[in-house]
């Protein structure tokens, strides 16, 4: 492998799928893994800096994310746990309702959660979405029947950065007395959060999407909302969370959540310039491509474009050969056959959605890092054109074809 | 990332004929942008010779369909059409060391392509010259002749493996029952040629007689092309050294006294002597069902066993 495909040279921009530890998170971790081992239920002195710093972390969560109190704040695995935590908690804590009002571009976690809950008799609506990702909010308002139990619906979108009205719609859902979860990993770090606010009753969001380690989630849960808890044993989290506290990696995302709150303006204002110059690098130099997704309210990191005629595999591999790392919406980068399943809510014709690729930078991104990659991407993708049938700008044409590619197909399979 | 042998990424970072060949007399088209690849195979054959003296590619698709695009090529140049007809997916996917399971699609493409591109040389259309039959995944518009060609030439055991091969039942997965019907239709077939099916209880057909081939046979042999006089001494038959290492393995296991002699090998037809304990009763089944199991073993083959 080159230098360049180094970790510590490499040019990472795929900060939506996981990022890079943050150096004080470490040195914050490290204690708890050495010295202070103890049970933060012991009786004894062992427990009692452990206790100590699990009530610092979760001071510094609650603070983060505008939590009016910090008991509010449950530890948990993953984001996933918490998601899945406040699906099973409002069907279980109100048996009178039983349906759930989500979109159809929210994270597996939720998705396949919600499948499973509708093959057990839980009635799922899911809201429209319009072509640029944005929620039909009129749509959203019918959908809000007396039976509905909670209202689920993401922060922040993964692929595309699309940032959802969350205040609005969880005052919307209180107003009508409705439980209202989001879905807040893609958000969080991002945007200037104040849960106490808003009607959200109930907030998931981990670790690692924040420069703390994988394994840590969060779920917020206010004062006064129904719970019944998913993990049942002891009485950790105040027994809303059973199972001895994962303590070295609470206090590392103690610390990661005060670094990105000192972070946040650095996110808005120069890495998303980083994330405009980058965008409209491409735009300008690149033909027959375009953004997809909601420009006006995305998360400032996030961009993800369509090129057409090539595929996102492809792209991904090449820019790996300079050690950029990226993501793609392709069938070929993934275990399915099929697109991603945003890019089909949003009805992005199948021939551009094999060609999305999404570029999520983050505080660790540098000038350089965008220099590069606008330094070589147009070069990729006129490689990729040249050898694609579909690509037919500036080419020789040969006779007697019965056939041709068309690159315009707006079809989307069922 | 995927985990692409070397000689993968190699054909997709430095493609071999990626251009077009603007008098290609031979072309193929396959795939399309919907399904996320497609391949235009272009061939110059010399009309009077028909070897091929010049192949070239252009793809839309991931790293291995542009890679198996590029072997592709690099293997048909030179050849002659009759030669390069027999060329199967899986020898493209030889070529290039391997392709990860869920690509194998990708070679079943460019096998594909040659198809076309040589029904277009013929004056046909490919959609003409072939037959899909019926429509079995309509996500992917796969019928039912494709499913069976890549069963019966890979040895496909179950839907997953499919999938990887053709698409099919990738999408919504409502075909995903009919794919495995189809499977079983085609090992039915498979078995009555001899091959065993892994992970099953093979199914016996004691009528058929076919001549066996050696392990790792790649057509097989009729029965009326084998001379009535080399049917008749065992020592003639091609898995005679098979069958006689079978026999010497069981033999030094059976307890003393016991033994068993071969007295003719026809095809896939054994008669054998058996002595001492193992002469009747349940220890004759036993021996038996063991001697059977080891033949199909070492030699790839159903055998039916008489003792006399």
């Amino acid at each position: 492998m080159s230098a360049e495909n180094n970790n510590e040279y490499g040019i990472y921009l795929d900060n939506n799928a996981t990022t890079r530890i943050a150096p004080e998170v470490v040195e914050a971790m490290l204690p708890y893994f050495k010295e202070y081992y103890g049970n933060a239920s012991s009786q004894h002195g062992y427990g009692v800096p452990v206790e100590k710093a699990i009530i610092h972390a979760r001071e510094q969560v609650a603070d983060f994310i505008g939590a009016e109190y910090p008991d509010e704040i449950i530890f948990t695995s993953c984001a996933t746990e918490s998601d899945n935590t406040a699906l099973w908690s409002a069907l279980w804590s109100q048996p009178q309702k039983n349906r759930i009002v989500t979109t159809p571009v929210e994270h597996p976690a939720i998705m396949s959660t919600c499948d499973f809950l509708s093959s057990r008799g839980a009635e799922i609506a899911y809201v429209k979405i319009g072509q640029d990702g944005r929620i039909d909010e009129e749509d959203f308002k019918n959908k809000l029947t007396p039976n509905t139990a909670l209202c689920s619906i993401m922060w922040a979108n993964n692929e595309t950065g699309n940032i959802y009205p969350v205040e609005r719609l969880s005052a919307l859902c209180r107003e009508r007395g409705i439980m209202f979860h989001t879905d807040a990993v893609q958000a969080v770090a991002k945007l200037p959060i104040s849960v106490k606010d808003t009607g959200i009753n109930m907030l998931s969001f981990s670790g690692h999407k924040i420069h703390a380690p994988k394994g840590i989630g969060v779920l917020y849960v206010r004062r006064g909302t129904r719970f019944i808890p998913f993990m049942k044993g002891g009485h950790q989290e105040r027994g809303r969370r059973a199972g001895t506290e994962n303590v070295p990696y609470i206090v590392g995302l103690g610390m990661a959540c005060e670094l990105a709150k000192k972070h946040l303006s650095e996110i808005n204002t120069r890495v998303k310039a980083l994330r405009d110059r980058l965008e409209n690098g491409i735009i300008s130099s690149i033909p027959h491509c375009f953004v997809t997704g909601d420009k006006e309210h995305r998360t400032a990191n996030t961009l993800n474009v369509a090129f057409k005629f090539v595929e996102g595999e492809a792209i991904l591999l090449m820019l790996n050969e300079y050690g950029i790392a990226a993501s793609s919406g392709s069938a070929c980068s993934s275990d399915s056959l099929e697109p991603s399943h945003v890019m089909r809510a949003m009805q992005v014709p199948f021939s551009a959605a094999h060609g999305t690729i999404r570029f999520s930078l983050s505080r660790y991104t540098k000038d350089e890092d965008i220099d590069k990659t606008l330094e070589v991407l147009p070069g990729i993708i006129s490689t990729l054109r040249s050898m694609s049938p579909y690509w037919k700008e500036g080419k020789p044409v040969i006779t007697g074809l019965d056939h041709e590619f068309d690159a315009d197909s707006k079809e989307v399979r069922a | 990332m995927w985990d692409y042998s070397d000689k993968v990424k190699d054909h997709f970072l430095h493609p071999r004929n990626a251009r077009v060949i603007e008098d290609a007399n031979a072309v193929g088209d396959v795939g399309s942008i919907i399904c996320g690849d497609a391949l235009r195979l272009m061939l110059k054959i010399d009309p009077t010779t028909e070897v091929i003296e010049d192949a070239a590619f252009q793809t839309y698709g991931c790293g291995s369909a542009i890679a198996s695009s590029s072997a592709l090529t690099e293997m048909l140049k030179g050849k002659s059409l009759k030669e390069a007809e027999k060329i199967t997916n899986q020898e493209i996917v030889d070529y290039l060391g391997g392709l990860p399971p869920e690509k194998m699609h990708c070679s079943v493409m460019g096998r594909e392509a040659l198809d076309a591109a040589i029904a277009n040389y013929h004056g046909k259309s490919y959609e003409n010259s072939h037959d899909d039959g019926e429509l079995v995944c309509h996500c992917f518009g796969v019928g039912i002749n494709k499913i069976k060609k890549a069963v019966w030439e890979n040895h496909l055991t179950t839907v997953e493996e499919v999938t990887n091969y053709t698409k099919a039942g990738g999408g919504c997965g409502s075909c995903r029952m009919r794919i495995e019907e189809i499977i079983d239709e085609v090992w039915v077939d498979l078995e009555k040629c001899g091959v065993p099916r892994p992970g099953h209880v093979p199914t016996p057909i004691p009528s058929l007689n076919v001549a066996a081939a050696p392990a790792g046979f790649n057509s097989i042999t009729p029965v009326s092309s084998i001379k009535k006089d080399e049917m008749s001494k065992p020592e003639d038959s091609p898995v005679y050294n098979e069958v006689m290492a079978v026999l010497s393995e069981v033999n030094s296991g059976l307890s003393e006294g016991s033994s068993i002699t071969l007295k003719s090998l026809k095809g896939a037809h054994l008669e054998v002597v058996f002595a001492g304990s193992i002469k009747d009763g349940m220890m004759k089944e036993m021996t038996l069902g063991f001697l059977k199991q080891k033949l199909t073993a070492a030699t790839g083959r159903e055998f039916t066993v008489t003792v006399i």
